[in-house]
């Protein structure tokens, strides 16, 4: 069970997930609160032109960075206008940021190479610098998180209330938006999109049906983070090579977590019951 | 040589079908705020359409097939208290999405297939392709026009259409479907990014010219399809790709529609934003 693991690059994969569990627990439960789902979707698209930029330019982690504080300051101000609904604006918003890169990208002679690298990432293939930067961002989207948790958790649960006492609704907004943008920014290169998406979306929604209560919440889906990231590893390798199945790391990853959040909906109607109501 | 031999107008007719479908059905996407799921939705087609092509089965059927399942399991995980509509849909577009990909990886030729789901082909459409698009095309606008009625109630006042007696939950069921065929007849012809944008970018646009339905559902058209067309033309004549380039005029529509009507005078509508 560890054996596959002493290998230097499945020790780095694992590490890599272990630190974006670390962010991706507490990160997703708001995403959750908040229902910020598409948003979160919309980052991971968008961020792709300024990673194509970025690697013409030579500096690929500082395109990324640039592109996804870009998107999170435009999704902030145009879903606050109110003129074009919110979730009709990300979905232009998204189409229109990848459809740059992808124009980018087509001009280009490893064309379809290079959008696989980036949907799939290459998580057997993390580097030391890749996880040090990782490492990076996700104690700087943890201390961004610990400022801003009591006002953004009174702006999830009470807008109007948050208002009135006097806090920044915008600005609330554009600090998450923010942080999850660094998330996707830690993680975008190594794990690829799908697996990004996975991460911000399925642990706090598979916690959910543990338990009603934020902190809970939050060490379970880094717990599950890890066992996914543990199992899913594991599931790849085997199949890989005892079993002759070209099974990706990152899908493997994103399936298992999946598979937890549907075994974990009885545990839910179970513990609720399901003659209540809403 | 007859004129359908032509890669370019075989895509310049496939365009003009697809903008029609896509406005047709936008309209209804912008009003219910339905994009996200119109989004899980090209994602969870693309597993299908790879099992059915594994299996070798009608590559149409097997996207229906998974089309569905993610529409009806977006309604039926929403309904447990704690879950809304939107985790659900994440999870199951993540889900889809890896499914796919997994299975794609199992076959050889991985990336090539790839890139043409997310961008689609358009310059290699057949005449087969054209024909399932004009046919649906006419279910989907015969659909809408009986439906028309029940669908613009329930879209501006759900609980007032629910007390007058209209069966809600079965209307919902009837926009589900036809959105999800729509999407599945997209997909192949013109990839998932170009199908997204071709159905709300233009609606979301009409939204910004007109509050009337009958107007708002000619206007989205027109804006889909003559997206459409000039994104063709930019993509031949600059060497870009097509869906891209498409994809792109449809937002610029929409950017300078913004601004323009803004400065029109809107006496009909309150000053409170």
């Amino acid at each position: 069970m560890i054996e596959p693991f002493t290998l230097p690059f499945m020790a780095r994969a694992l590490a890599e997930i272990v630190l974006l569990a670390l962010i991706c627990g507490p990160v997703s439960v708001f995403v959750f609160a908040r229902r910020l789902s598409f948003t979160s979707d919309a980052l991971t698209h968008t961020v792709f032109p300024g990673v194509v930029i970025g690697f013409m330019a030579g500096q690929l982690f500082a395109g990324a960075l640039v592109a996804a504080i870009v998107t999170a300051v435009a999704l902030t101000l145009l879903t606050a206008g109110g003129r074009v609904s919110d979730d009709a604006a990300t979905a232009v918003l998204l189409t229109a940021m990848f459809s740059i890169g992808v124009v980018l990208v087509s001009r280009r002679s490893s064309y379809t190479s290079d959008l696989t690298s980036f949907l799939f990432g290459r998580l057997l293939t993390v580097t030391p610098r890749q996880i040090a930067e990782t490492a990076v961002l996700a104690v700087v989207v943890l201390i961004a998180l610990a400022i801003g948790a009591r006002a953004l958790l009174f702006r999830t649960f009470d807008p109007a209330g948050a208002q009135a006492a006097g806090y920044r609704v915008f600005w609330l907004d554009l600090w998450l938006n923010l942080i999850v943008a660094l998330v996707v920014v830690a993680a975008v290169r190594a794990v690829g999109t799908i697996l990004v998406v996975a991460l911000l979306i399925i642990p706090a929604a598979a916690a959910r049906m543990v338990s009603d209560r934020l902190a809970v919440m939050v060490v379970t889906g880094t717990v599950l983070v890890v066992a996914a990231g543990y199992t899913g590893l594991l599931a790849s390798w085997t199949a890989s090579l005892h079993y002759g199945v070209a099974l990706t790391s990152a899908s493997a990853v994103v399936l298992v977590l999946v598979a937890v959040y549907l075994v974990l909906i009885p545990v839910r109607i179970l513990r609720t019951g399901p003659a209540r109501r809403t | 040589m007859s004129w359908w031999d032509d890669a370019l107008h075989r895509a310049t007719a496939e365009v003009i079908l697809a903008g029609c479908l896509a406005g047709l059905v936008g309209v209804h996407v912008v009003l219910r705020r339905l994009s996200f799921l119109t989004m899980a939705l090209t994602h969870a087609t693309f597993p299908g359409v790879v099992a059915a092509s594994i299996i070798g089965v009608n590559i149409l059927l097997g996207g229906i097939v998974a089309g569905g399942v993610v529409a009806l399991g977006v309604a039926a995980l929403s309904r447990r208290r704690g879950q809304d509509a939107s985790a659900a849909t994440g999870v199951l577009l993540s889900a889809g999405f890896a499914l796919g990909a997994a299975l794609v990886a199992t076959q050889s030729g991985f990336s090539r297939d790839l890139s043409s789901f997310l961008v689609g082909s358009i310059l290699t459409v057949g005449p087969q392709d054209l024909l399932t698009t004009a046919v649906v095309l006419v279910v989907v606008a015969a659909v809408l026009l009986v439906s028309a009625r029940p669908l613009q109630l329930i879209g501006f006042d759900r609980a007032g259409a629910e007390a007058a007696g209209v069966p809600v939950g079965r209307w919902d069921i009837v926009l589900l479907l036809t959105l999800e065929v729509v999407v599945v007849t997209m997909v192949p012809a013109v990839g998932t990014i170009l199908a997204v944008s071709l159905i709300v970018a233009p609606a979301a646009a009409a939204r910004l010219w007109s509050g009337r339905v009958v107007p708002m559902t000619v206007l989205s058209v027109v804006f889909a399809v003559g997206s459409g067309l000039a994104g063709l033309w930019i993509s031949s004549r600059w060497n870009v790709a097509a869906g891209a380039s498409i994809s792109l005029v449809a937002t610029a529509i929409l950017a300078v529609s913004w601004p323009a009507t803004r400065i029109r005078p809107r006496p009909a509508r309150p000053a409170t934003t």
